[in-house]
């Protein structure tokens, strides 16, 4: 049988020149824009991403509003420091980046596993390309959902701060100067001897049944000579100058600077955890399993790692993510994980370090993520 | 033969894919003309759907050469692609999305006025009315129907469709044949991977089929139905010492007995000659003739042959 594949006419008509730049590994912008939408549109994962982010620091905002209004006794004023930092440290760093990753994995699997990838690869784009646009599709979710978060976090917490330190039963005004805090204790002397806490033997002659044994301070022994009123206040006065390095410590908010660095400190987070979750997903093709792993790594790995004492893995332990992420954490707001169990060990690293350990993490990820999709079969 | 210009919309020479052991893709040679439709044929697991994914650049040659628009792929593969449309096995989409939304996003990754030829695409194909709704609601028909839709909107020289009546009903494989047609007539070459010689040969000009990975013929619809094989059915008195007879004579065919019958396969082109010879060589050793029959085997009858053998190793 002969082979007369020309047959049919030829008309060689010349294919045109492409206008646009299909091989370049940069990605356009309608590319971002069009992924952005992709993901944006995944209603289960965005419901999820929103109530991390969002929907607990309101709910908390509302239960302990209410619980405030109701029995305001009871219920303190719900904001102030450490509502602030339980919010932010303990629930958006921690599942923020549990979302991110879970976000990132989507973005660098659901095409393959969704059978798109095989269309987009037919359009003769740069592979890397493709993979590049899902970096800032996917950051324009994480980083305003995270902003959106913190700063409802922030509000809240300053809004409804209070506005005195409690010590026991006792309330003292914040701001208070040394000298200040010494006028208010002599003028407040009773509530200084039967509850707030100092070193010196408790006077005698002053009548602290109004305060309940709620204070720091035990009765004072019996047939002391009760003090005048003036050397209550002298008393009250030594009290406070004791007192102060404790009270100045405190916060009744996060300064405005502790705020912003918490802020950044948790958006690079997320950014890590999406950009390694990308990374991870396209890797290993499915997103499941790469969630995961993800997962794995921040609530079960990183406590471990910064908390165990291993002289021989001491080095290893420095690498893990969460650990050089710690190491960056601004000071004055404590771990989101790590915490307690009668072990004061940490594992520390210098900042050189720790920036290093997450620029390798982010750069090790990406690399591998890009690499398995230009080199897969589609 | 990376200019772009060359007259061929596909050419490959020594096209080679291995799986393991497994040669998917064994030393396939193609010219398809453009400005023609034409027909891949072959059966289930003959490889079809692996040479296209490897013209694409979907997976790596082994060995071997192949241009697509007269680019040579891998080295131009962006070039090449930039005027190419191409369904895949079945094609599936982002099911959470439109229609329309997925076509964007392909579109994205293509020149920018790839996103003004959606909506054209979109109601070329029919699916227009329904290019909102979400995709996990398409049907499998409306689903290949975006998938040709997805190819048109890079206004494609060369579009590959792997079998792309899956899933049509009667009436919409005969649109989908249509407009294959009419694509054709606008200049642009259609390559129509399918195990339906039906479908091939109402649609295509020409065809190659395709067994075990290779080409094993090529050529326009007419010649290769014109071609078939030609099988003389002889009915005689002693079919043994017949065949040991022809056998011995070397009349340029295969030789097989069937009960008191000879099947005797010849080239196509067998002269009546041959005929009269094989007649004349049995009643000289006194064997009987009751039947003498020549019966031409036609291309599908063929092709039925070889798709018949589907389960065999491969």
């Amino acid at each position: 049988m002969s082979l007369t594949t020309d047959a049919v006419p030829a008309p060689a008509r010349p294919a045109p020149a492409p206008t646009d730049h299909r091989g370049s590994p940069i990605p356009t912008w309608s590319m971002i824009t069009t992924r952005f939408m992709e993901l944006r549109r995944r209603r289960g994962l965005m419901i999820a991403m929103i109530f991390v982010t969002i929907g607990i620091p309101v709910i908390y905002a509302v239960i302990a509003t209410t619980l405030h209004i109701v029995d305001p006794k009871t219920y303190g004023p719900p904001g102030g420091f450490n509502t602030f930092q339980g919010l932010s440290v303990g629930v958006l760093y921690l599942f923020g980046f549990v979302v991110a990753a879970a976000l990132g994995a989507t973005a660098g699997s659901v095409d393959l596993s969704e059978g798109m990838f095989r269309h987009l690869v037919i359009t003769g784009r740069s592979r890397l390309a493709l993979y590049i646009a899902r970096i800032p599709a996917g950051l324009g979710i994480v980083v305003p959902l995270v902003a959106i978060g913190f700063t409802t976090i922030c509000v809240f917490s300053v809004a409804t701060a209070p506005t005195t330190f409690k010590y026991g039963p006792a309330s003292i005004p914040a701001g208070l100067s040394s000298t200040q805090l010494q006028q208010w204790a002599a003028d407040n002397y009773q509530t200084v001897v039967c509850v707030l806490p100092y070193s010196q033997p408790t006077p005698a002659g002053v009548d602290c049944r109004a305060y309940g044994g709620g204070g720091f301070n035990q009765p004072s022994a019996p047939g002391a000579k009760p003090l005048t009123e003036a050397q209550l206040q002298a008393f009250a006065r030594t009290a406070a100058v004791e007192l102060y390095p404790d009270y100045s410590s405190r916060h009744l908010n996060a300064s405005a600077s502790l705020m912003v660095k918490t802020g950044l400190w948790i958006e690079l987070e997320a950014i890590a955890a999406f950009v390694i979750g990308l990374g991870l997903g396209s890797l290993l093709g499915q997103r499941t399993i790469a969630v995961i792993l993800m997962i794995i790594l921040e609530i079960i790995i990183t406590p471990l790692a910064s908390r165990a004492h291993i002289p021989h893995l001491i080095n290893v332990q420095r690498g893990i993510l969460g650990v050089a992420m710690s190491r960056l954490r601004p000071n004055g707001i404590t771990a989101a994980l790590g915490g307690g169990g009668g072990n004061d060990f940490h594992v520390t690293e210098s900042l050189g370090v720790a920036i290093a350990v997450i620029a390798a993490w982010l750069i090790v990820w990406s690399a591998l993520g890009a690499w398995r999709m230009m080199k897969r079969d589609a | 033969m990376s200019t772009g210009t060359s007259e061929w919309a596909i050419e490959t020479h020594g096209l080679t894919k291995k799986f393991g052991n497994n040669v998917a893709v064994d030393r396939v040679d193609l010219l398809i003309p453009r400005g023609t439709a034409f027909g891949y044929l072959g059966p289930n697991g003959a490889g079809k759907t692996t040479l296209i994914r490897t013209l694409l650049g979907l997976t790596r040659a082994d060995a071997g050469t192949m241009s697509l628009l007269g680019y040579d792929v891998p080295k131009h593969r962006d070039r090449a692609l930039a005027r190419v449309g191409a369904i895949v096995d079945e094609p599936r989409f982002h099911g959470h999305l439109s229609g329309r939304q997925n076509l964007q996003i392909l579109a994205a990754a293509r020149e920018p006025a790839a996103r003004g030829r959606i909506d054209a695409a979109l109601e070329r194909v029919g699916i227009l009315q329904r290019a909102n709704d979400r995709v996990s609601k398409y049907s499998m028909g409306m689903r290949q129907r975006l998938g040709v839709a997805a190819c048109l909107i890079g206004d494609p020289q060369l579009l590959i469709l792997d079998e792309p009546m899956n899933g049509l009903d009667p009436a919409g494989m005969h649109e989908m044949r249509d407009m294959i047609r009419a694509l054709v007539d606008e200049g642009r070459t259609v390559v129509l991977s399918s195990h339906l010689l039906d479908e091939v040969q109402r649609t295509c000009d020409a065809l190659a089929i395709v067994d075990h990975g290779r080409v094993i013929q090529q050529g326009s619809i007419d010649t290769l139905l014109a071609g078939g094989s030609v099988v003389l059915k002889v009915e005689c008195s002693d079919p043994s010492q017949a065949v040991t007879l022809l056998t011995q004579q070397s009349i340029g065919g295969t030789v097989t007995v069937a009960g008191d019958e000879l099947a005797i396969t010849l080239p196509p082109e067998t002269s009546r000659d041959v005929f009269a010879e094989i007649a004349r060589v049995l009643t000289a050793h006194n064997i009987a003739i009751y039947r003498l029959e020549p019966v031409k085997t036609s291309l599908e009858a063929w092709f039925l042959q070889v798709t018949s053998r589907l389960g065999d190793p491969q």
